[in-house]
């Protein structure tokens, strides 16, 4: 027996390993990223065969994983939840055809949002697919759910979904476990055409026994009661009672137990959907009134049909946005209570005094920057200094924080840089006024999803500048290998994708690769690449931006230290820490001149190019 | 035992995790259950960061407002940032000049709620030490110079020494030690 203080995300990794899963993939997003790498390394520890991958994208995840399990095979796959949204097609679909093999999807929610463009709650996802969903309150549950959620999975040949939060993927809990043991079955597809390759006559009668498996899983989950129950007393009413489930489930607990009040009872609903009609209604008329507090959405609340019992979100109780962190459910419990004529738990209002001193303090706004010797941070200077007047749309990855330098101006989701790029140029040319436009996105968010709309931009003929920000690896959600590297996550050798034969695969004819440490070259090179777009034979042009990431490839980044100083020339403009926003350069009040935070600074040597008065300079010394 | 609530808190890259697993491990070792919640992707990035530990027989990883017993933080205002969760007669550990500490602004708070503060210049310690990146360990001896809570700085300096890489154990241990009497000073003067 081994014990270790995992994450939750390791926790659901060895769960999915006791669960006897054969077949992994995933694409990397947080708070879900850390799941694969964990099943690698406890695979590895163990030696077991397990097949493990990081797809392109979530979709590709997907269908790579639905195969599996209709060969037979226990397979999963996880993603955070925007993520889901990609695989949604494939997810809706796979619902009807149901498998063989267990198949569970995990997607990983993230009520705040902490690092994420939404708050969406994936039960509704679970909803909507008809797809049976379990909803963790910790670490350790996560790993049972994920072992249950395979035995449904094949019990009822249905995929099932578990949504863990980011509490519990990101909580850290001491987890005991034993060896784990190879699942030695054999892959076995049996073809069936009306079942895996149905025309829509058979989809109704899937869509039929779908609809049938719900009734029993419902009925199974009225007595689950692993993961749903209550502690109502047998023939006792009650004026109030708590409905919860997930991460809130597992702070009303503590806060029961602190406050010793176990004269309200609770139904925790850890599997909520199919919604166990039974169970929920055997608690309803126990209780006059029923608070239910949800992650993030009204799943459970939308089920309970009596509108006058239930406080929640529709009553005001419960915020309608937000995460539901420990001092906000005592206050709403607090509130509900009041309301209902019971006693409060504490008298507790939030924190409102000491948050409201806080706030008085005037502490530094920490946004987040990239980091100090980040190849992106010299992409973005360049891009401003040659095309200042363009519009920037931009994507998800690290560069997101290009917004900082202005040059990021918008976000929507994964492969939108290049789609909104389109969508700008079309908007203005319509008008007659061809617009310069510069878009962003990363080498990975390009094959991730950017490849469709470049092809698009090419045969609808869209004119703007592409700089893709070639860094060579998955920075932001963890150092994830590249594609265009050929290492695979469990370090088997793949094949490297070259990125500029992918670009001149989709059509594009002007493709320029540079290195964004060298500003001036790159300043030329956008401003030649601007001409190629404006010029009526011309069309769309293509910077590739590489230089390694600092973080994943350190000596690589930066081969050769070249530390710098601020000479007296620096007459406090600010241009370099408002246009290149390195945190290692400061302002220091007293001598009003911008100064090196050495300790932070990497040693990049890129400010030396930035500063309009040649006042950052070599060290003629090292330190 | 009653569980007992750890907030730390400071800026991206100063080593909140290593300084969290610190913690941890030593209460694994003492035969304690732990749970903990920390910061990652984009927040991590340069902003603030801030790690909760419950020790104990806790069901949420989250501490709640005003329920931390120990504020320990590598940064004067991630500090101030996180006092809301300290309740009241809890103690507050900071990396910040001893003389200038705490903003006059909060100490009628502090007053008020009864919460102790203690302050060392760690990152000065670390950096005189020639480890500038050691904030983080030198924060661990620090609080262990109070012995308070169920960590004592025997088994805090056990870890530390387990948990370092042989390259800068030493380096790792000397700071650890010598933080750890800075603090004692500190504590005797009350």
């Amino acid at each position: 027996m081994k014990e270790e203080f995992l994450l939750g995300n390791g926790a659901m990794a060895i769960g999915l390993l006791e669960a006897g899963c054969q077949i992994m993939t995933s694409y990397p997003g947080t708070p879900s990223s850390e799941i694969l790498p964990e099943v690698v390394r406890f695979s590895r520890m163990s030696k077991l065969n397990t097949s493990i991958e990081w797809s392109i994208n979530e979709k590709v995840a997907f269908d790579n994983a639905f195969a599996a399990a209709i060969s037979g095979k226990r397979a999963a796959c996880c993603m955070k939840m925007v993520g889901l949204n990609v695989a949604a097609d494939s997810f809706m679909s796979a619902a009807y055809i149901g498998n063989i093999g267990g198949l569970v999807i995990i997607s990983c929610d993230d009520p705040g949002p902490h690092s994420s463009q939404t708050e969406q709650d994936s039960r509704l996802m679970a909803r909507l697919a008809k797809v049976p969903v379990l909803d963790p309150g910790s670490p350790e549950e996560a790993r049972e759910m994920i072992k249950f959620a395979f035995d449904l999975s094949e019990e009822f040949q249905v995929p099932v979904l578990v949504r863990p939060a980011i509490r519990v993927c990101h909580a850290r809990q001491n987890i005991k476990y034993k060896t784990l043991k190879n699942n030695l079955t054999k892959a076995d597809f049996k073809k069936e055409p009306t079942r895996w390759a149905s025309t829509p006559k058979f989809r109704f009668l899937q869509h039929k026994a779908l609809n049938e498996k719900h009734v029993n899983i419902s009925e199974k989950f009225n007595t689950l009661k692993a993961f749903n129950q209550h502690t109502l007393k047998k023939g006792k009413t009650y004026p109030f009672g708590v409905i919860t489930g997930g991460v809130p489930s597992s702070v009303v607990k503590d806060l029961f137990e602190e406050y010793s009040r176990k004269d309200i009872p609770m139904l925790k609903l850890g599997a909520p959907y199919p919604f166990p009609e039974k169970l929920a209604g055997e608690f309803l008329a126990a209780c006059d009134k029923v608070l239910v507090i949800e992650e993030t959405d009204t799943v459970i609340e939308y089920m309970l049909r009596d509108k006058h019992k239930t406080l929640g979100r529709f009553s005001g109780h419960v915020p309608m946005e937000g995460e539901l962190v420990p001092e906000k459910i005592e206050t709403i419990l607090n509130k509900a209570l009041a309301d209902c004529r019971q006693k409060p738990l504490s008298d507790f209002d939030g924190g409102r005094a000491a948050f409201g001193l806080v706030a008085e303090l005037g502490l530094p706004l920490r946004k987040p920057t990239l980091c100090p010797g980040c190849p992106h941070r010299a992409s973005f200077y360049s891009i401003r200094k040659a095309m200042p007047k363009a519009i920037f749309p931009s994507d998800i990855g690290c560069y997101t924080l290009g917004s900082n330098l202005g040059v990021v101006d918008t976000v929507l989701d994964m492969g939108a840089g290049i789609t909104m790029a389109s969508g700008f140029y079309n908007a203005y040319i319509q008008d007659g006024v061809q617009k310069p436009i510069v878009a962003t996105l990363g080498d990975s968010t390009f094959f991730h999803s950017g490849i469709t709309g470049l092809i698009n931009a090419v045969y609808n003929d869209s004119r703007f500048i592409l700089v893709i920000l070639d860094n060579g690896i998955t920075a932001m959600t963890g150092m994830q290998p590249a594609i265009t590297q050929g290492l695979r996550v469990d370090g088997r050798k793949g094949n490297a994708v070259s990125l500029e034969g992918v670009v001149q695969g989709c059509g594009v004819k002007y493709l320029k690769v540079v290195d964004p440490f060298d500003t001036k070259n790159m300043i030329k090179t956008i401003k030649k690449a601007a001409d190629y777009v404006t010029d009526p034979e011309g069309g769309i042009a293509v910077i590739i931006s590489r230089h390694p990431c600092v973080i994943g490839f350190k000596d690589a980044a930066i081969p050769e230290k070249i530390s710098v100083r601020v000479s007296d020339e620096c007459n406090d403009c600010g241009f370099c820490r408002d246009r290149f926003e390195c945190p290692a350069l400061f302002r220091n009040p007293e001598t009003e001149k911008t100064e090196i935070n050495t300790v932070l600074c990497a040693e990049c040597g890129v400010c030396l190019q930035v500063c309009p008065r040649k006042a950052i300079t070599k060290c003629d010394h090292q330190f | 035992m009653k569980t007992i609530n750890y907030v730390l808190s400071g800026l991206g890259g100063q080593g909140i995790l290593f300084m969290t697993k610190v913690f941890a491990a030593t209460a694994l070792e003492k035969g304690y259950n732990v749970l903990g919640a920390e910061t990652h992707g984009m927040a991590q990035r340069g902003g603030s960061v801030v790690s909760h530990l419950r020790v104990g027989e806790a069901r949420s990883s989250l501490v709640r407002a005003g329920a931390a017993d120990f504020l320990i933080s590598m940064d004067e205002s991630e500090a101030y940032r996180y006092l809301p969760y300290l309740k009241k007669g809890g103690t507050l550990f900071a990396n910040a000049p001893s003389k200038s500490f705490p903003d006059k602004r909060v100490a009628a708070y502090l007053k008020q709620h009864k919460i102790k503060a203690f302050a060392m210049e760690a990152s000065k310690k670390a950096m005189d030490l020639g480890s500038p990146k050691s904030t983080n360990l030198a924060m661990v001896a620090f609080y262990s110079a109070f012995g308070l809570g169920p960590l004592n700085a025997e088994d805090l300096r056990g870890t530390v020494e387990k948990m370092s890489p042989a390259k800068v154990r030493e380096t790792n241990l000397k700071i650890f030690d010598a933080c750890h009497d800075a603090g004692k000073k500190i504590a005797a003067a009350g």
